[in-house]
């Protein structure tokens, strides 16, 4: 069943520092739908670039990525986007709850980011906490079970409401 | 016989009632307050989509709708009078609508933030908290959502680093320099996931007020939220804030508590500093970008607007005017600080010398107004310089304290207030 | 010849003008907001791309922002300050007040003057006794920008007297709104309205602003109130000394006379979906409203903060009102500031907004939900104005609007003892 647990595919690379004002500017928070913000989704960046990103299943960055404000939508835009996971050498606080939250796999694995190349391939197997580019495979510090468990329900309001229908919380 | 715990410890330890926490553990947390802002409508939707309808202690929920207000828009007005309809039908009594002003700001002058105390909020800037020696952090307003039925959210708890920063600052630089100058050594993810606890002479005979600046750019530096030891200033402020002081829990730091790092700062030669476009870890002292053309200035935010921002702005501005071709907008945090700004004449000095004041909230620095064309550029005195926040992609935005930003209104460029502040003096 | 035909008569070099003439007159000033200016001079760079020869006719002032929302709003202002400083144009940038209001306190309006705007309020002018009139923008960059010239139909005029006293309580802007409801709207269209009696006579010139002012909702071309030493020393103190251009008629002209006694008038309120939908403000008291506004072509003057301060100091606005307080200019919000009607209203609940237009058309702020009421001094209540179409405007005077918002519900003010 490990396939469940394993997702990825072309990737997309950033730089370090990326901010939520650039993967999605402010004026676009009215929405909170994920195929509405991913038109959006690194818009400062340039058509090309949203072009790309939309081609491509796994946003790779450098350290710090999502740094800036608590939206949520900084996570949405991706999904919509079609974005299956994101892969940093480390993640702004917010972007990683936000991320978790709304049911993106977020992992920091610095060796990994390094490993690979823009347009590459790239798979993430966040049960067994590894990432597999060619033939290498990185590490990291699988989730802890609760966090696990929020991300197979889709996130985190899926998840409660899952534990709602099966009769109260843990 | 436990041992030595830092505030961020203690903090979690008393939120989620387990002992013995160390960095890294991740654990359930009961916040004592939730706050969200304009995002509030989001997290009501949520609910609705859940389909629940009774909330685990609504005198824990806080909404302030400060982001856009008023609306300008047809839909943000129905969002708005959801929010609306939702406080009275639920009875959130710390409702605060559109003419509040800054939620952050909000909150702690009515009292409602308390040493020692968890809070949460749909707002990065939530670390401001700790100006009060509160652990405040930043959410999504799915968590917030899920904290209104549940009571709870997962933290995990983080290392811990101490500041300490001493010496006197030279006249025309203050707290917003030393943070500056700070997010710049440290760079954007220099505390990530990181406690921030401030200290040293200098951050101990700050008002509260300067404070709230040093915790809310700590957010800057990534830091999962901010903290000062609660001392006497603390205490008087919660008292003129009608602070409930019944069962303060005042969390100080054991002494030989164990931090990841410690880092020192000497303000006492420190020239004024300013952030350059377009992270906020790109910063330089004033005299590299003076003379920098500028078409707005900004006064606002919840890291420059409180009162004592607007008397310094006022002291820079007063018998100038604002150069020709350079729209000064003013943006006072609060109704309480307009309040105080408009009776102190302070306003009056603002408005002689062509500053335009527009009403209390998050106004230009969440997109609400003062948008640039392609070329602009603004000097802020907000937290965030990030491209395309205000407006543009093609536009700039620098930021600095609210003496640099007034004199450099008066001269349409980039200008060390101390030139001023001399000629004045 | 009465005022109308006298102005025309000069503009256009004739020794007389008859009403249904049409003529082509010199315009002395076009006034335009960041709207209509950046319509206009759209047009003009597109289409016409002439120089403008006396570009200190043309006056353009930033009202429907003070503040930009939006990159996009936030070009086509910097693209019109660019415009207008490649011409020479005279620009007031956001915050310095309402259009009408700022023209006005600046000096660009004189009487005798032909003035020009894009705004239908541009009538309002008729105050000063000028011959103010509405006109699309492409005849302001076609024409009056170019050649500084437009043709105008001579108009027949009707003189609406007013007579008597008013009750208790009733301002001038209660009969301004009743006149449109007892006349009716669109019932003097393309006529010109000579605003006179002893009532008129008797008001200072920021009370008189209000009827030529809704000359718009008569249908009318253009109102005006013939100059008087009222008019004379209020244009002396304005900045650019005194006037010189005071034409007055030659005698009872008016094609047709309409009498009224204000004695008649109680506090009034427009319902939507029209200005024309007047009733008395005790039919439609008790209707929640949520929000209050002072501001407006017609709101946001002194008189109207001072009215307000008057309900509201050492009391506090309902609630579950916000009440926003526009000034018409930055001369009244100093004024304001200085005087404690700014800390008495803030003190009160309001909330003060940058001088400008305000809620006007929701551009910068003033958006309702569907189920929301306002009740404000602004000068137009259609549907779908503000935000929701569903929403409901109601205009009145300040202190009827001040009164409800104290009380969360429309309400009259209650009369001082």
């Amino acid at each position: 069943m490990a396939s469940t647990h394993r997702a990825g595919g072309q990737v997309i690379v950033f730089g370090d520092n990326v901010n939520t004002d650039v993967i999605i500017p402010g004026r676009y928070l009215i929405s909170i739908d994920p195929a509405e913000l991913a038109l959006h989704a690194f818009e400062p960046l340039g058509p090309e670039t949203q072009e790309r990103l939309r081609a491509s299943d796994v946003v790779v960055a450098g350290r710090n990525f999502g740094c800036g404000s608590a939206r949520e939508q900084a996570a949405t835009c991706l999904i919509g986007a079609g974005i299956k996971a994101v892969v940093a050498a480390s993640f702004s606080r917010v972007f990683f709850r936000n991320a978790i939250n709304t049911g993106l796999v977020a992992v920091e694995c610095r060796d990994a980011v390094s490993a690979v190349q823009d347009g590459g391939q790239m798979f993430v197997d966040y049960d067994a906490g590894s990432v597999e580019v060619g033939d290498s495979t990185f590490p990291f510090a699988p989730y802890p079970k609760g966090l696990r468990d929020i991300l197979e329900d889709g996130g985190l309001i899926p998840h409660l409401m899952r534990q709602n229908a099966n009769g109260g919380t843990r | 016989m436990t041992a030595p715990r830092t505030f961020a410890q203690k903090a979690i330890e008393r939120a989620s009632g387990e002992t013995g926490l160390e960095p890294g553990r991740i654990v359930d947390a009961y916040p004592d307050l939730y706050m969200s802002h304009t995002a509030s409508w989001r997290c009501i939707r949520t609910l609705e989509k859940m389909g629940v309808d009774t909330l685990y202690d609504v005198d824990r929920v806080a909404m302030v709708m400060d982001h856009i207000s008023p609306a300008m828009s047809t839909k943000t007005a129905a969002d708005h009078a959801l929010c609306r309809d939702f406080a009275r039908r639920m009875g959130v009594s710390k409702f605060f609508d559109v003419n509040a002003g800054i939620a952050h700001i909000v909150l702690m002058e009515n009292g409602l933030v308390r040493p020692g105390e968890f809070i949460i909020g749909t707002d990065s800037h939530s670390t401001i908290y700790g100006a009060l020696g509160a652990f405040g952090t930043g959410v999504g307003f799915s968590e917030i959502t899920a904290a209104w039925v549940t009571g709870k959210l997962w933290v995990k708890v983080p290392e811990s680093v101490r500041i300490a920063i001493d010496g006197d600052l030279s006249p025309g630089t203050y707290a917003k320099d030393v943070m500056l100058k700070l997010i710049g050594d440290l760079g954007a993810d220099g505390l990530t996931y990181c406690s921030a606890e401030f200290g040293g002479a200098y951050t101990e005979a700050l008002s509260v007020s300067e404070r709230m600046t040093f915790c809310n750019l700590a957010m800057e530096m990534g830091a999962k939220n901010a903290f000062v030891a609660p001392d006497e200033t603390t205490l008087r402020y919660l008292d003129e804030a009608g602070a409930d002081r019944g069962d303060l829990t005042v969390l100080l730091p054991d002494e030989d508590a164990a931090y990841a790092r410690s880092v020192r700062m000497d303000g006492s030669s420190l020239a004024p500093q300013i952030a350059v476009p377009h992270t906020v870890d790109n910063v330089l002292p004033v005299d590299e970008v003076a003379g920098t053309h500028l078409d707005q200035v900004f006064i606002g935010s919840c890291a420059n607007a409180k009162y004592d921002d607007l008397v310094i702005a006022a002291e820079v501005l007063a018998g100038h005017r604002v150069a020709d071709g350079v729209r000064l907008i003013v943006t006072p945090a609060s109704a309480q600080i307009m309040a105080r700004a408009s009776s102190a004449g302070v306003l009056t000095t603002l408005i002689d010398a062509g500053a335009m004041i527009t009403n209390p909230g998050c106004g230009a620095c969440a997109g609400n107004g003062g948008a640039m064309a392609d070329g602009e550029a603004t000097l802020s005195t907000a937290n965030r310089n990030f491209q395309g926040r205000m407006g543009s992609y093609e536009s700039s935005i620098y930021l600095s304290s609210p003496a640099t930003a007034a004199a450099s209104a008066i001269r349409g460029v980039i200008t060390d207030p101390r030139e001023l502040l001399e000629a004045a003096r | 010849m009465n005022l109308v035909e006298k102005i025309l008569a000069r503009a256009s070099g004739r020794p007389k003008v008859d009403p249904g003439e049409i003529v082509i007159a010199k315009v002395d000033r076009l006034i335009m907001h960041d709207l209509s200016g950046y319509l206009t001079a759209d047009v003009f760079d597109r289409q016409v791309g002439r120089p403008i020869p006396d570009p200190e006719r043309v006056v353009m002032v930033f009202d429907h922002h003070f503040s930009p929302p939006t990159e996009r709003q936030a070009t086509v202002l910097a693209s019109n300050r660019a415009w207008a400083r490649r011409h020479g144009i005279t620009l007031y940038d956001c915050g310095s007040g309402n259009l009408h209001h700022v023209a006005v306190r600046h000096g660009h309006i004189r009487p005798g003057m032909i003035v020009v705007g894009s705004d239908s309020h541009t009538p309002v002018h008729g105050a000063l006794g000028t011959l103010a009139v509405a006109l699309g923008n492409d005849s302001h960059a076609g024409t009056v920008l170019p050649y500084g010239k437009a043709w105008f139909r001579v108009p027949e005029t009707t003189r609406i007297e007013l007579d008597g006293t008013t009750r208790p309580g009733v301002t001038p802007r209660d009969v301004a709104l009743w006149l449109v409801g007892r006349i009716g709207e669109g019932e003097m269209n393309y006529r010109a309205l000579e605003f006179a009696g002893p009532y008129v006579r008797a008001l200072p010139f920021w009370e008189r602003w209000l009827f030529p002012l809704v000359s718009v909702d008569l249908g009318a071309k253009c109102g005006y109130i013939e100059p008087d030493e009222v008019t004379e020393a209020f244009v002396r103190a304005l900045p650019g000394g005194p006037a010189d251009l005071l034409e007055r008629s030659d005698g009872d002209e008016a094609a047709s006379v309409l009498r009224f006694d204000v004695g008649e008038v109680r506090p009034q309120v427009a319902c939507p979906p029209t200005v024309g939908n007047v009733v008395p403000i005790e039919e439609v008291a008790g209707r929640p409203v949520q929000w209050a506004e002072l501001g407006g072509h017609g709101g946001g003057r002194l008189e109207d903060i001072r009215a307000a301060t008057a309900v509201l100091a050492g009391r506090h606005i309902h609630p579950d009102v916000r009440f926003n307080i526009v000034p018409s200019s930055r001369a009244v919000f100093a004024q304001a500031a200085g005087d404690g009607c700014v800390s008495a209203l803030h003190e009160a609940g309001a909330t003060w907004f940058p001088p400008s237009t305000g809620s006007n058309q929701a551009v910068n702020m003033g958006a309702l939900a569907a189920d929301e009421s306002m009740i404000s001094t602004h000068a137009r209540n259609f549907p779908g104005r503000n935000g929701s179409s569903e929403a409901r405007m109601y205009l009145a005077s300040a202190e009827s609007v001040a009164a409800s918002a104290l009380a969360g519900q429309i309400s009259p003010a209650q009369e001082k003892s």
